[in-house]
């Protein structure tokens, strides 16, 4: 064919392929992280303190307790008005951190031992949960960002085996798997290089005894249970745990750390959104969250399987955050 | 007045319980998948349709320009062919990854990499196709006083048609099958129930979302096949 | 641009890492392969030399391939749950289909002239099956194989996700190995695949009867795609 038709062709190709370019972007609506300058043009009312505001996108990990915890902030801030975008399963801390960071995402709930473990990355092992709370507000105060009160609850990593295999063995704490000669830890990913992980476990407690088996997330029970695996890491407020199958193995050292819950938010976005009066709305809910709670939402959403979004409506609505 | 709440505690209310089927974990829970399908899988359905009709349309576009420049211009042929390969070659897990710093935990990122994935298959398709007609077809309609554009689209297009049907349907279901990891990045589609499962170890929402997929690709593979065979009917292949 | 010189650097680096990974993922492909071709291969060559069955072993190559692997390997995870088998069987479902299929069709399509004659020499059916059909067929069979060797190899990445190990368990941690470790596991999957390809093209040669070496068959309607890291 000759080059007049071909011209004409490639022009209609590429007309065809902006035009579907464009109508696929209209469903890419996910109100990003930068939002459009601060336009208060009234002052907001004390009840609605985030009216007037620009919309917040919150971020999630990739686990119940974190869909759980982000259902309940962003429905809590709804009834105040504001305007959040919930993306849920951003990934593990690095990966949401990195959100963060770029802006992606304006704020998350983060476990305030691992801000100091992995975020900041120190090695080293706070004495209380105090210390956990200054380090990591330091830190992120210093990067831009600012925390919200801690919640009552904490959920720390932990080792834990089958029953069976612990009574076998005679494992109670961590320190007790020098013991065996050599042993399987399955876990997520992420935790093979973190401090807070494999590498604290090998420099602190000496196991150098310890395979790494990578598992993702979740499948750790289901590993344990078949027996791929001699101990798995999982969450202390793990629902699972509540069933008397498996015993989790103590931390003396503190390896794991204190593991509170802030909501960690940019600066500037925080400023937009009312400063204080924003964090006031966090902190009300925050406060709610005892251990209890936290397990027996996880335990409705894991064993029960209800939906997480049901079930922060529910507590809200038990605790006055929402009206019924 | 936060400190007076905590002494006292929350209030933690009942939560619905969950079936014996669910809370045991068993092999399927149809009463569960009934109930939640309207909420779990049907949304993620649509989105996963969307997902592949937005993938193979662009994907479409761009390699139908491809391969009529490289069918112009025969020394294109390679060099697009060679980075066509080389994107299909990216393992999916690590290209929708990539593309986050990039684009960003959106649709977009989630489209680059499932466009990219169609071009080879496509491209391939539509040359060959074009190649493979007849001679004694171009032939006849030159005599015809066909011009290049009129051969183009009368003659040799139709022809190879079933081939470029073959091609899309083969890419649409390779793409069917990429976007359940493009969930990886958070986009949706049917693999976000499956990464949730992996999460939760619930085996009816590994079950119900796979069979889900698996039914998407064989009826939409069907269909196409049904649109292959109709549109040339004097090609009844065996094969296809 | 800088994440590729990165990740050669990787690749320098934590060459254990690569290596034990690339075991266990070659391990459970070369499982799966070995899998498949036990089931696929007898059954299509059977069907085809019976000239019986036509219509399923053709068409279950197009339901295979059009089964989305992450799919299968979730229907896995429910039935067989976590590991190294239950990732095995998801891939042996996925790449028995086309051994069959091409299995099926290169012993039925043998050269019918051929085959009479053979039998015309007074062979009984088995001897023509194995001194003539099979020889014949290989290189259409082996392509077959071929195309699902490369498949399975590249499906297996997904296998990180299932605990079943392999290169892919790199591709999913970025938290721990950056986005260099990333595209150094991809760089390693592909180098696997082409090596694959590689491998099957030469055995495929190697098996193939001197007189047939010069025959390709180009099959316009289901073209192999070559390289194919991809489900």
């Amino acid at each position: 064919m000759n080059r007049a038709t071909l011209r004409l062709l490639l022009l209609l190709a590429l007309v065809a392929s902006l035009a579907l370019a464009a109508c696929g972007d209209d469903d890419d609506d996910d109100g990003g992280g930068g939002s459009s300058g601060g336009q208060e043009t009234e002052q907001a009312s004390s009840d609605m303190p985030g009216e007037g505001k620009p919309p917040v996108t919150l971020g999630t990990k990739d686990f119940t307790e974190e869909f759980v915890l982000g259902e309940l902030y962003k429905q809590a801030l709804e009834a105040k008005g504001y305007t959040v975008n919930l993306k849920k399963n951003i990934g593990a801390t690095e990966i949401i951190d990195k959100a963060l960071t770029s802006g992606e995402i304006d704020g998350y709930p983060e476990y305030l031992g691992v801000s100091v473990a992995v975020v900041a990355r120190k090695d080293i092992v706070p004495k209380s949960d105090e210390e956990t709370y200054e380090l990591a507000q330091t830190f992120y105060e210093d990067r831009g960002q600012m925390i919200s009160e801690q919640t009552p609850f904490f959920d720390v990593d932990a080792i834990a085996t089958t029953k069976e295999f612990a009574d076998q063995n005679g494992l109670e704490t961590v320190a007790d798997l020098k013991k065996l000669d050599s042993f399987t830890v399955g876990a997520r990913p992420e935790f093979r290089n973190r401090f807070q992980g494999l590498k604290g476990m090998r420099s602190e407690y000496g196991l150098t005894n310890a395979q790494f088996k990578q598992l993702a997330l979740g499948i750790q029970y289901q590993a344990l249970d078949n027996g791929d695996v001699d101990s798995a890491n999982v969450f202390s407020t793990d629902a699972q745990l509540a069933s008397g199958k498996y015993t989790v193995l103590e931390d003396p050292k503190g390896v794991f750390g204190y593991q509170h819950v802030a909501m960690v938010m940019n600066d500037d976005k925080l400023k937009e959104l009312g400063g204080q009066d924003y964090f006031d709305v966090i902190d009300e809910v925050s406060a709610l969250l005892t251990n209890d709670a936290m397990i027996s939402m996880n335990k409705a959403v894991a064993i029960d399987k209800q939906d997480e979004a049901e079930v922060a409506k529910s507590f809200l609505e038990a605790n006055g955050i929402l009206q019924q | 007045m936060t400190a007076l709440l905590a002494q006292q505690g929350p209030v933690i209310p009942e939560f619905e319980r969950g079936s014996d089927c669910v809370r045991e974990n068993g092999q399927f829970c149809f009463d569960w998948f009934v109930d939640n399908f309207g909420d779990v899988f049907a949304p993620r359905l649509v989105e996963h349709i969307e997902l592949t009709a937005i993938a193979v349309a662009i994907g479409f576009a761009i390699s139908f320009a491809a391969a009529l420049t490289a069918y112009a211009y025969g020394k294109l042929e390679t060099p697009f062919a060679i980075f066509m390969a080389f994107l299909y070659t990216i393992p999916s897990l690590a290209f929708f990854q990539l593309m986050v710093p990039i684009t960003g935990l959106t649709v977009t990122s989630a489209e680059i990499a499932l466009v990219s994935y169609t071009l080879l298959i496509l491209f391939r398709n539509i040359i060959t196709g074009l190649r493979e007609v007849p001679e004694d077809a171009r032939e006849a309609a030159r005599a015809m006083g066909l011009t290049q554009w009129q051969l183009l689209w009368r003659v040799e297009l139709p022809l190879a048609l079933p081939a470029i049907m073959a091609g899309i349907r083969i890419a649409t279901v390779t793409i069917i099958s990429l976007a359940t990891v493009a969930a990886y990045i958070g986009v949706g589609g049917l693999g976000q129930p499956i990464f949730n499962a992996i999460q939760s170890g619930f085996k009816t929402q590994f079950v119900a979302a796979g069979l889900l997929a698996v039914l998407l690709a064989l009826v939409v593979d069907g269909l196409l096949v049904l649109v292959q065979r109709g549109l040339a009917p004097w090609m009844r292949a065996t094969r296809a | 641009m800088q994440t590729f010189t990165d990740a050669i650097q990787f690749l320098g680096d934590n060459l254990q890492l690569i290596w034990d990974k690339t075991v266990e993922h070659l391990l459970l492909s070369g499982a799966a392969i070995g899998v498949a071709i036990l089931i696929a291969i007898p059954v299509g060559v059977w069907l085809g030399h019976l000239h019986r069955g036509s219509f399923l072993a053709i068409n279950v190559s197009n339901v295979g391939r059009a089964l989305p692997s992450l799919a299968v390997i979730s229907i896995g995870l429910g039935v067989l749950g976590v590991g190294f088998l239950n990732v095995m069987v998801a891939l042996v479902i996925l790449a028995a289909p086309v051994m069959l299929t091409n299995a099926y069709v290169a012993v039925e399509q043998v050269d019918k002239d051929a085959v009479q004659a053979a039998r015309a020499m007074g062979m009984q059916p088995r001897q023509v099956l194995l001194n003539v059909e099979l020889p014949l067929a290989l290189p259409l069979m082996f392509a077959g194989i071929r195309t699902a060797a490369v498949y399975v190899v590249a499906t297996a990445t997904l296998a990180a996700l299932a605990g079943g190990g392999g290169l892919g368990d790199i591709i999913v941690n970025q938290p721990t190995y950056g986005p260099e470790g990333v595209v150094a596991g991809s760089i390693a999957i592909a180098v696997l695949a082409f090596a694959t390809e590689g491998a099957f093209a030469l055995l495929q040669r190697a098996v193939t009867p001197r007189g047939l070496r010069k025959r390709g068959e180009q099959v316009l309607l289901e073209p192999t795609i070559t390289p194919v890291t991809n489900p």
